[in-house]
Parts: structure tokens; C-alpha cells; sequence
């Protein structure tokens, strides 16, 4: 018993010790080492990737979170119709209808947001 | 075996003729109104005709008298708030509306006609969510948004509390049945001690039991006035059965004792105490509202209170009391926020002063208003007088509960002076210039109709009573099989003769305690029902 914790401490210690070695040799060679060259690209946040432009408290419209709204309910059926449409030959009819029936509730949900307007970006 | 579920496929059904309608016929509030009720009726017709009495898919859907009987009541309420809301709601999303009072009474019926803790849940959430919808449909308004907002977020962390105490005695009994938990006879586990508070915490949100209450004032206050209603009376009537059923048919081992020097930990101490908080706090809180939607709300609180004091005597008698009161209050209390929203028609607002003078205005609706607040305090002739009488003595089956009795009593003469206070606007105070009769025909007759109805409850209180004692008493039709060879279930007097501890410590269980000899003995069962194998 005693041994095992032991054994968890050591561990624990070399987890600590192990990645602050690397930390502290890159922070020894930057001060010792490596000349100083401040520049744009080297001082922005993301070295890599596109240019970020504005603030980043933005209000986004509301439409987009209909939009996701939707989008997501459809997400999500594709993980039901995938085993339905894998067994598919196997089903009874009973299970075909009630798929149906699921989907057609999906589907007056789309149309009728439709119909209300949602999917028309204003 | 789906045909268990028929009226609320109906009504599912209507909901979505309701949705095409809004987007094809947008302006024909006629006619959407009617396609609502019309799916309504149909529902109800479902009801009465639905062939047999039964258990399907391992008690998820319960189909006995009981259940039939208030699936009906709820039905009734949640068309009452179509109606309400076909007078009162704004033009834009009309049948959007009306389609999330069908899709909440869903939720209400679903939760009448189950004996498994996952569907409780599912129903309990199908009934929340178009709740919160409703309460915020008033966009213009930030009262309502208000509402809404803090409806949803008190009423989903309370949906946690309340899975995770389902989750516990799930946990611990093996089975969200509750048949099947009822039989679970280990040794009391603190972890379902947990789970039972846990879960008792969850409901009392939904029946605004102290000090889970906070959410009452502002949603009754902010929410559009049909919404309140029926958040008010159905999912009051639903959140009652529904915790009587859990109560009584699951865990009726585990009540303990409130009784006063003979304390047994359980859940009866719990519901006691908050019942005690609840008629105290409600009550006093509500001496000092100016707005009757808010002071509707406080008494509603103290009406929760009331309620679970009949619960917590746990005892057969109290429980017909506790869903005939609860019954009768949901009528009233539907009728009083129908009157209120009349009001708030002709005068734009429910303040106290709103009501000046409204028995000069409109006689008839102020002679309504006075039968649904002197019901609501409890005056003889009216059917909240006789529902208190039968709760209270039905609640002294357990004598040693006299103390949280003589503390209603008290807290109900209290109640007398705001209700007074309401009326005194409405036949004292002059009325205001210029007003004019608002335009609610249909709204005006139901609450005419709502007043009516409990003047004859309070006149005849057997018209209900009577039916309810019997389908409380009598067991469910013989061959009543479901199909997937689940014994059949006896329907009522499981949930409240399930059966009796089979530990030694139902000898100190207020259920195994002498009743009051009144007539309440008649509704309670003559002997133990038959197990299920």
C-alpha cells in the first residue's frame, strides 16, 4: 500500500520536473543567447494564420444563432439515419414508418421556419 | 400498444395543424383558435373512448382511471389557457402560442399516465420548456423577458436537482420503475436519503414550495396572463399528481414521521417543513403585493403549502383531499387569472387600483372575481372552503400533525385579509372614468362558466369527490394485459395501496397509523392490493 503511493509521488515528481527542464533551457538560451529582433510578425499573437482585423467583441446577429439552431437539429438526425439507413434491410416496416414519421416532424419544423421567414438573411 | 397514447398524439397532431396554419392563414385568429380546441375536444374524446385500462412499455405509459380522470382535468386547463390566450395574446406568433399551450399539455398528460422515473423526467421537461417560451411571449415587455429568463434558468438547474435525485434512487433501487422500486427493501442508504431530498427539491421548485419560491412572484407577475395561467393551474394539478404518485407508489416506505414528538426521518418531516414555510411565508408576503398577479403568486405559494401538508400526513385519506383540493384550486385559481386578464384588457394593467370600481364597470365579472377569492380564502359556499375542510381533517387522519394543521388554519384567516383587500378595489372604490367593457367574449363566458363551477363544487362537492373516491377505490378492469406481457398493473390502488412496507417499519408508519374515522375511510382500500409477481 505504502509502496504504491511511493511510487505515485515519484511519479509525480518527475511529471513536474520533466517538462519544466525543456521550459527552462529555452529561457536560459533566450537570455544568454539569442539576439534581440523584435519585429511585427514576431510580436503578433498567432505567428501563423490569417491577419485578425477589429475588435473581437462583436455582436453577432441573432439569425446566426437560428441558423445554427436548424442546422445543428439536422446535424444531429444524420446520427440516427445512419444506423437506420446500415440495417436498413433488415427493419420492418414498422420502423421505416416511424423514421418517417421523425423526419417529417423534422422536416414541417424546416418549413415552417422557412415560411416564417428565418432562413432569409436581412 | 401506441394506442395507450392516442389523445396526446391528437393533440401533438393539432399542434402541428395549428404550426401550418400560423404560416398559411396568419391572420384568422378564428380560425386557428379553432383548430386548437377543436384538437382539444378530439383528445378528450380519445379519453373516454380509449378501449383498455393498462400498463405498456414497463410502466412508462399508464393508462387507469385515475390517470383518465386527470389527463382530462389537465386537458380542461390547458384549453382554458387556449381560450384565455385566444382573447389576450398579441397578433404576431398567434399560432405559435396556442401551439406551445398544446405541446405543455402534452408534457402535463404524459406526466398523468406514467409510472417510470425517465418518463416523469422527459414529460416534466416537455412541460417546462413550452412553459418558459410562453412565459417570455410578450416581446415588447421586459417584465416578460424578465420572467421568462428567470423561469428557465431557476426551472433548469431545478430539472438538474431533480435528475440527479432520480438518478440516485436509480442508483441505489436498481429500476426507475416505481412498482419496482416500492419492492426495493434494502436498508435505508444515505444515498437515497440523498436522492429522495434531491428530488423532493426539484418538485418543490415546480409547486413554488419555501424556499424554492423565489421564481413565482416575477414569472406570475411578468408572464402574459393566459401563460400564467396555466402555469398556475395545470402544471400545478400535473406537478402534484406526479409527486403524490412518486411519493406514495415508489417510495411510501420511506415517509417517516412529521408528527409532532413523534419525528421519523423521511420525507414526510421534509415536505412538513417546507409546507409550514410555505404557508407562512406565502401568506405574510402577500398582505403587502399592490399588483394581483403577484398576490395571486404568494397565494399560490401558501396553496403549495396546503397541499404538501396533505402529502406529508402520508396517509390514504389525505391523498383523495390533496387531488380533489388540488383539483378545485387549479379551476379557481385558472378562473381568477382569466378574470385578470379581462382586467387587464379594459384597463391595461392588474394593479389593486386597476380594479376600482369594477363592480360598477362590469357586474358580472366582479361577482366572478368574488367567488374565485372567497373560494380561494376558503368562505363556506364554495368549493375551496370544502376542499380545505377535507384536506385538513383528511391530514388529522395522522393526529400527531395537528401542529402544522392549527398553523394553515391560522395562516388561512390571514389569507382572508388580502383577498378582501382585492374586492374592496373591485365593490368599494368608485371606478375610474371613461372605461369600457373589453372585447372578450370568450374569455368572459369560460370565467363565468369557471365561477359557476365552483359554486356547484362548493354546493355538491360529490360531483367530484364522488368519481374521484371511486376510481381511487375501485381496481382496474380484469384482462386489462398489456401486450407486452407486463402483469397488468391494478391501476389505482397501487398508487395508493401499492403495498405495505415489508420491513418491520411500517408498525411506526403513518401509513399503517388509524385513520380518522370520517368518511374518508370509504375511498381507502379495503384490503392490500395484489402484488405484481
Amino acid at each position: 500500500m505504502n509502496s504504491d503511493y511511493l511510487l505515485l509521488t515519484i511519479f509525480l515528481a518527475i511529471a513536474i520536473v520533466f517538462p519544466l527542464i525543456p521550459l527552462a533551457m529555452a529561457w536560459a538560451w533566450a537570455r544568454l543567447f539569442s539576439p534581440a529582433k523584435p519585429g511585427k510578425d514576431k510580436q503578433s499573437s498567432y505567428e501563423c494564420g490569417i491577419e485578425s482585423t477589429g475588435p473581437a467583441h462583436v455582436q453577432f446577429q441573432s439569425h446566426y444563432y437560428l441558423y445554427a439552431l436548424i442546422f445543428l437539429v439536422f446535424d444531429v438526425e444524420t446520427v440516427f439515419l445512419m444506423p437506420f439507413a446500415a440495417a436498413f434491410l433488415k427493419l420492418p416496416v414498422s420502423a421505416f414508418l416511424a423514421l418517417m414519421v421523425f423526419l417529417l416532424l423534422l422536416v414541417e419544423g424546416l418549413v415552417w421556419a422557412w415560411a416564417k421567414g428565418i432562413l432569409a438573411w436581412k | 400498444m401506441l394506442i395507450a397514447l392516442l389523445p396526446e398524439t391528437i393533440l401533438v397532431a393539432a399542434a402541428l395543424v395549428v404550426l401550418g396554419l400560423g404560416v398559411s392563414v396568419p391572420k384568422s385568429r378564428a380560425l386557428i383558435t379553432a383548430a386548437t380546441l377543436l384538437g382539444g375536444f378530439a383528445a378528450a374524446a380519445a379519453i373516454f373512448l380509449l378501449p383498455s385500462d393498462g400498463n405498456f412499455l414497463h410502466g412508462m405509459v399508464v393508462l387507469e382511471p385515475l390517470a383518465r380522470m386527470f389527463k382530462l382535468v389537465i386537458l380542461g386547463l390547458g384549453l382554458t389557457a387556449v381560450v384565455f390566450a385566444s382573447d389576450s395574446f398579441p397578433e404576431t406568433h398567434f399560432a405559435e402560442s396556442l401551439a406551445l399551450v398544446l405541446f405543455s399539455t402534452v408534457g402535463m398528460m404524459l406526466l398523468a399516465g406514467t409510472e417510470d422515473l425517465l418518463m416523469i423526467f422527459i414529460a416534466l421537461e416537455l412541460t417546462s420548456i413550452p412553459l418558459y417560451i410562453l412565459a417570455a411571449f410578450d416581446k415588447q415587455s421586459r417584465s416578460s423577458a424578465e420572467a421568462g429568463l428567470k423561469y428557465f434558468l431557476i426551472g433548469s438547474v431545478s430539472a438538474a436537482f431533480l435528475l440527479y435525485g432520480l438518478s440516485l434512487i436509480y442508483g441505489v433501487t436498481g429500476s426507475t420503475n416505481l412498482q419496482a422500486i416500492a419492492r426495493f427493501s434494502g436498508a435505508p442508504d444515505p444515498l437515497l436519503i440523498a436522492g429522495i431530498v434531491l428530488t423532493l427539491a426539484g418538485f418543490a421548485f415546480k409547486v413554488a414550495a419555501v424556499p424554492f419560491q423565489l421564481w413565482a412572484p416575477d414569472v406570475y407577475e411578468g408572464a402574459p396572463t393566459a401563460a400564467a395561467a396555466l402555469i398556475a393551474s395545470g402544471s400545478k394539478v400535473a406537478g402534484i399528481f406526479i409527486l403524490a404518485r412518486i411519493l406514495t407508489a415508489g417510495l411510501g416506505s420511506w415517509a417517516g414521521s412529521a408528527g409532532w414528538g413523534q419525528f421519523l426521518p423521511g420525507w414526510a418531516p421534509v415536505l412538513a417543513l417546507m409546507a409550514a414555510a410555505s404557508v407562512v411565508l406565502g401568506n405574510i408576503a402577500a398582505l403587502v403585493q399592490s399588483n394581483v398577479k403577484r398576490l395571486l403568486a404568494y397565494s399560490a405559494i401558501a396553496h403549495g403549502g396546503y397541499l404538501l401538508i396533505g402529502l406529508s400526513s402520508a396517509s390514504r385519506g389525505s391523498l383523495t383531499a390533496v387531488l380533489f383540493y388540488v383539483v378545485i384550486y387549479a379551476l379557481t385559481t385558472a378562473g381568477a387569472f382569466g378574470a385578470v386578464a379581462i382586467v387587464e384588457k379594459q384597463r391595461g394593467g392588474s394593479r389593486l387600483d386597476d380594479f376600482d370600481g369594477l363592480a360598477k364597470s362590469s357586474p358580472v365579472l366582479a361577482l366572478c372575481l368574488l367567488v374565485f377569492f372567497i373560494s380561494l380564502a376558503g368562505i363556506p359556499p364554495l368549493a375551496g372552503f370544502f376542499g380545505k375542510f377535507y384536506l385538513f381533517t383528511a391530514a388529522l387522519g395522522n393526529p400527531s400533525l395537528l401542529w402544522l394543521v392549527i398553523l394553515a388554519v391560522a395562516m388561512n384567516a390571514v389569507s382572508l385579509y388580502y383577498y378582501l383587500i382585492v374586492l374592496k378595489h373591485a365593490f368599494v372604490f368608485p371606478a375610474p372614468e371613461g372605461i369600457r367593457p373589453a372585447n372578450a367574449p370568450a374569455s368572459g363566458f369560460l370565467v363565468a362558466a369557471l365561477a359557476l363551477a365552483v359554486l356547484a363544487l362548493g354546493l355538491a362537492p360529490d360531483i367530484l369527490l364522488t368519481p374521484l373516491a371511486n376510481t381511487i377505490a375501485s381496481p382496474a378492469r380484469p384482462g386489462a394485459t398489456a401486450s407486452t406481457g407486463v402483469p397488468p398493473v391494478s391501476g389505482a390502488r397501487h398508487f395508493l395501496c401499492g403495498r405495505q412496507p415489508p420491513n418491520g417499519r411500517d408498525a411506526r408508519s403513518p401509513l399503517a397509523a388509524p385513520r380518522h374515522p370520517n368518511d374518508f375511510d370509504a375511498f381507502a382500500c379495503r384490503k392490500p392490493a395484489a402484488e405484481t409477481p
